[in-house]
């Protein structure tokens, strides 16, 4: 069944609308448009579930010219991951109006979650590799808002960048990377279909792999895809800005890192997985995936603050699912799929049971809670439903998808030569898992154990705070007591749709009934685990101590240590160039641009033709030409500035007599009017400049090396240009004058180029007018408005990220 | 150079040169001409104005206004109606082009009508460019005056 375009097109751009919208919704609904929200969520999420079970592809011409369209593609892992990003936005906005009761900023937060949930659904459902891209980098965007959302807050800010400058940086790599793939593309989908159509490369798979083979990009595009999806996904090293993106209000934090931006990496490495599944594939992510999980989890275990766990946590589990995708056997899809679907549901409710206990007592520090059950009875039964999921302990759901992770490691090498990698990977996975188990169990026991003294008793939270993460822990039991059901409804669906040999494997997941390698490794995983439950405090403080001894270790080290150089060397290189010296930025700017021209005609070798044959000067025009010399010669002698600038007009006006002799009357007209003009703005401007002054030798020095320097490029330019042009008249000359009158009604060619046949240059020019004189405005009237607010912004920022670094997650 | 000569010229002066700008913008199309140059043109008037009687003659003298001695430059009345005129020119250009769009052609896509037996004219074309090259004028005019009087004032 094929889909349709209209309902595609509705759930795309229903959010987007809304989110233009919110201001006035929040005008008239107040806190009440979170469930305006959760109407438009749950929307999109129906008109989702009317296209189940369709697939193929639609499309919306956008620029036909570059055969860019709005291409979508739907299948059953599209709709998988649409479905999670709608149903989970709607619990999420159903959540927020209770959470941010009494925040300002309630319009900016609903758009940006509103565009948010937009953007995830425009990545799963486009097809187009210039849609992709730009959807991609709008998650970015949305998530910088929605992660800075407190604005006066120091971390928070810290944070938003972090998180925009690497997956926006990210981002950039995915952007070089579609580039190429479009660039070898282009021979294999042939023509007639764009080489930009994702869609039409996964129906050529083995082709696609060929092709990039031949051209040997193979492992660039894998490379800087691969880089994208990490940025975007937390692997490590990249990993660390997710921690801190918990700045954001809960909410948020609950969709970021269970349904949506963070899947997408997830997301798009199942999708092209059929394109590039290979040896280098599972090394490059059978690796970073498993490193992830490790890493990420040991992190998670060393975590101080409820959500800065479920943070690391979060990407540790998308590490399992990058390994399960980098595994090309079908148990890698399946993996990859099912832990997906199981990791959204039970870590969206997670987020929101955390964001209850910070509601509820008022603080978020692990060491500060405890006993949780008394006063939150309700939670607690839920929170005993996903946290035990989130540990894979059978029979939750996540029991289910880490072990089919475990049996794709052990089976990897059946597919592959993995040499030493083959016994590595299951171990790696194993030790990874023991400390899921352990931060697992960590969080169930906020709600155990003795009520420390210190903490209040907490509040009932509202119903209405209850619903949203009831209804996921329903949904993680039903998948947990079957989780065929599951499958049956849409995990296979996206299995069929990334795996590398579709349709050939029946997917079957159930609790194991016979001993096998995977069903040993669980058993060991989550033996160690309970067994080493009793030393976690233990364990969690030597995690801690290592990056305390080594700083360098931990990558959030070396993002400080890049920005703070990055800020150093801006600042000192505005100091050098951009130093409020007129002649400064006269000299940077045309030596640049006289080195870049003369540079430009290197590059391309072009000759300076020494043979000026044919020149022929009638005596007025060399009569006048050398008066301009004369007066060229006399600006450089003048004595005073106003001396100057009038012998400069003699010249100015020497060319436009030279215009009239060579028979131009327009640029005649043109060059006496502007040159009136000028000459008067630079009167008035004449007075603010200083008198004449002594100089260094130095400086004079400099400034003859740049007049030869800036006179040279000019000579060579119009020697090189008027050498250039084509001898008598070219085909484009002959256009104009053959159409002027019969097409543009008007003699005067010059105007009928102008208005007529390149009236849009001409509209592009007028904005540069308009802009300009805004600009001059705007820099007088803020002239003296700007140097007070800049001192004191320079003040403030002058030591910040070390310190933001710090006060993480002791915000909100 | 509020000189007596100077003013004298100026009050003969402009008026030619104002007319001379017009002639231009409206001749452009088959004459030496065009928006750009006859804005420019006009910016130059003014600005023989604004050198013989000073930057607040405009405000004083020919809109009968009293000027408040103490304000900004910038929130000057007349640099507001320069504002307002290039971002009139911006809407005409603009909507000139949007016409043939409403009429199934390319954006900005230009024609014009050759009217026969018009009185005094006899034979009068007119171009559709007209309208667009009212636009550039608007935004020369407009643009050029208010960094004029803006910088001017300083």
């Amino acid at each position: 069944m094929p889909p349709e375009l209209s309902v595609v097109l509705a759930v795309v751009t229903a959010p987007f609308a809304v989110a233009g919208v919110t201001p006035l919704l929040i005008r008239s609904l107040g806190e009440k448009t979170g469930y305006a929200g959760a109407a438009v969520a749950a929307f999109c999420f129906a008109l989702l579930g009317t296209q189940y079970g369709s697939e193929g592809t639609v499309e919306l011409a956008w620029i036909p010219s570059l055969e860019v369209a709005l291409r979508f593609y739907v299948d059953g892992w599209a709709l998988l991951f649409a479905l999670l990003a709608s149903g989970i936005g709607a619990l999420v906005f159903l959540y927020s109006p209770a959470y941010m009761h009494g925040e300002s900023g309630l319009a900016r937060y609903y758009a940006a979650l509103l565009a948010f949930m937009g953007s995830i659904i425009g990545i799963a459902l486009a097809a187009d590799l210039i849609a992709i891209f730009l959807f991609w980098e709008l998650t970015s965007l949305c998530s910088f808002v929605l992660i800075g959302f407190h604005t006066e807050d120091a971390s928070s800010q810290y944070a938003a960048r972090m998180a925009m400058l690497v997956t926006v940086g990210g981002g950039l790599f995915v952007l070089v990377g579609f580039l190429l793939l479009a660039f070898v593309a282009g021979d294999v989908v042939g023509p007639g279909t764009s080489a930009f159509d994702l869609a039409a490369m996964l129906d050529r798979p083995g082709e696609m792999q060929t092709a990039l083979r031949e051209a040997g990009l193979f492992v660039p595009v894998l490379g800087l895809l691969a880089v994208g999806a990490a940025t975007k996904s937390a692997q490590v090293p990249l990993h660390f800005w997710l921690p801190n993106a918990m700045a954001a209000p809960t909410p948020v934090s609950a969709f970021l890192h269970s349904a949506t931006m963070v899947k997408v990496g997830v997301y798009f490495v199942g999708r092209i997985r059929p394109l590039f599944a290979s040896l280098e594939w599972v090394v490059l992510f059978a690796t970073l995936g498993l490193a992830t999980m490790t890493i990420c989890a040991l992190l998670a275990v060393a975590a101080t603050d409820i959500k800065e766990l479920l943070a690391y946590s979060t990407a540790s589990h998308l590490g399992l699912m990058i390994a399960g995708f980098g595994f090309t056997s079908i148990l890698g899809a399946e993996t990859g799929v099912f832990h997906l679907f199981n990791h959204a549901l039970f870590k969206a409710s997670l987020f929101l049971i955390a964001g209850i206990i910070a509601h509820e007592t008022g603080t978020r520090r692990l060491d500060e809670l405890g006993g949780l059950r008394h006063d939150l009875p309700v939670t607690a039964f839920f929170t005993a439903i996903v946290a035990l999921s989130m540990g894979g302990i059978p029979p939750f759901s996540g029991f289910y998808s880490k072990e089919l992770l475990f049996e794709a490691t052990v089976e990897a090498s059946h597919h592959h030569d993995l040499g030493p990698l083959d016994w590595l990977y299951p171990a790696v996975a194993v030790f990874g898992s023991i400390f899921t188990v352990l931060y697992s169990l960590r969080f169930l026991a906020l709600f155990f154990g003795r009520q420390p003294d210190s903490l209040d008793r907490a509040h009932r939270p509202p119903v209405i705070l209850l619903v949203s993460p009831a209804v996921l822990a329903a949904l993680t039991a039903v998948v947990s007591i079957d989780p065929e059901l599951a499958v049956r409804a849409i995990v296979q669906a996206g299995v069929d749709a990334t795996a590398v040999d579709p349709g050939t494997h029946e997917m079957h997941v159930g609790l194991p009934t016979s001993y096998s390698p995977a069903v040993g490794m669980s058993a060991v995983a989550i033996g160690s685990g309970v067994l080493a439950y009793p030393f976690y405090d233990s364990i969690h403080r030597s995690i801690r101590s290592i990056p305390r001894t080594i700083p360098p270790i931990g990558a959030n080290w070396w993002y400080d240590a890049i920005i703070e150089s990055l800020a150093d060397d801006g600042a000192w290189l505005a100091s050098r160039v951009h130093n409020g010296l007129l002649r400064t930025y006269a000299t940077w700017t045309l030596t640049a641009t006289c080195v870049l021209a003369l540079a430009g005609f290197a590059a391309t070798g072009t000759a300076v033709p020494t043979a000026l044959a044919g020149i022929d000067v009638p005596i007025p025009v060399a009569l006048v030409l050398s008066l301009a010399i004369v007066a060229g010669l006399a600006v450089v002698t003048a004595d005073s500035h106003v001396a100057g600038i009038l012998t400069l007009s003699i010249l100015g006006f020497m060319i436009a007599i030279f215009y009239i002799l060579a028979s131009a009357p327009d640029l005649a007209l043109t060059q006496l009017v502007v040159e009136t003009l000028v000459l008067v703005i630079f009167l008035l401007v004449v007075e603010e400049i200083p008198e004449y002054y002594q100089v260094s030798l130095g400086r004079v020095a400099r400034d003859a090396v740049l007049s030869v320097l800036v006179g040279a490029t000019a000579f060579i330019t119009v020697l090189l240009t008027t050498d250039a042009r084509p001898a008598g008249e070219s085909a484009i000359a002959r256009y104009y004058t053959e159409h002027a009158v019969p097409e543009g009604g008007g003699q005067n060619i010059v105007n009928v180029i102008l208005v007529d046949f390149r009236s849009f240059d001409t509209l592009g020019e007028l904005v540069v007018i308009a802009v300009a004189a805004i600009s001059i405005l705007t820099l007088i009237v803020m002239r003296s408005r700007g140097d007070e607010s800049s001192v004191a912004t320079e003040d403030g920022s002058a030591n910040e990220p070390r310190e933001r670094h710090e006060t993480r997650g002791e915000s909100e | 150079m509020t000189t007596v000569i100077m003013r004298t010229t100026a009050r003969i002066v402009v008026p030619i040169v104002l007319i001379v700008a017009i002639s231009l913008l409206i001749e452009g199309h088959n004459l030496p001409g065009g928006g750009f140059i006859a804005g420019v043109l006009t910016s130059t008037a003014f600005v023989i104005v604004y050198i013989a009687f000073g930057l607040d003659f405009l405000e004083r003298g020919v809109l009968g206004r009293d000027v408040d001695p103490g304000k900004t430059p910038s929130r000057d009345r007349v640099v507001v109606a320069y504002r307002r005129l290039f971002t009139v020119g911006l809407a005409i250009a603009v909507g000139s082009g949007l016409v043939p769009l409403a009429l199934a052609h390319p954006f900005l896509s230009q024609s014009y009508v050759v009217l026969e037996g018009v009185p005094l004219y006899h034979h009068l074309e007119i171009a559709s460019a007209l309208a667009f090259d009212l636009g550039v004028y608007c935004v020369v005019v407009g643009g050029l005056l208010t960094i004029i009087s803006v910088v001017g004032a300083e």
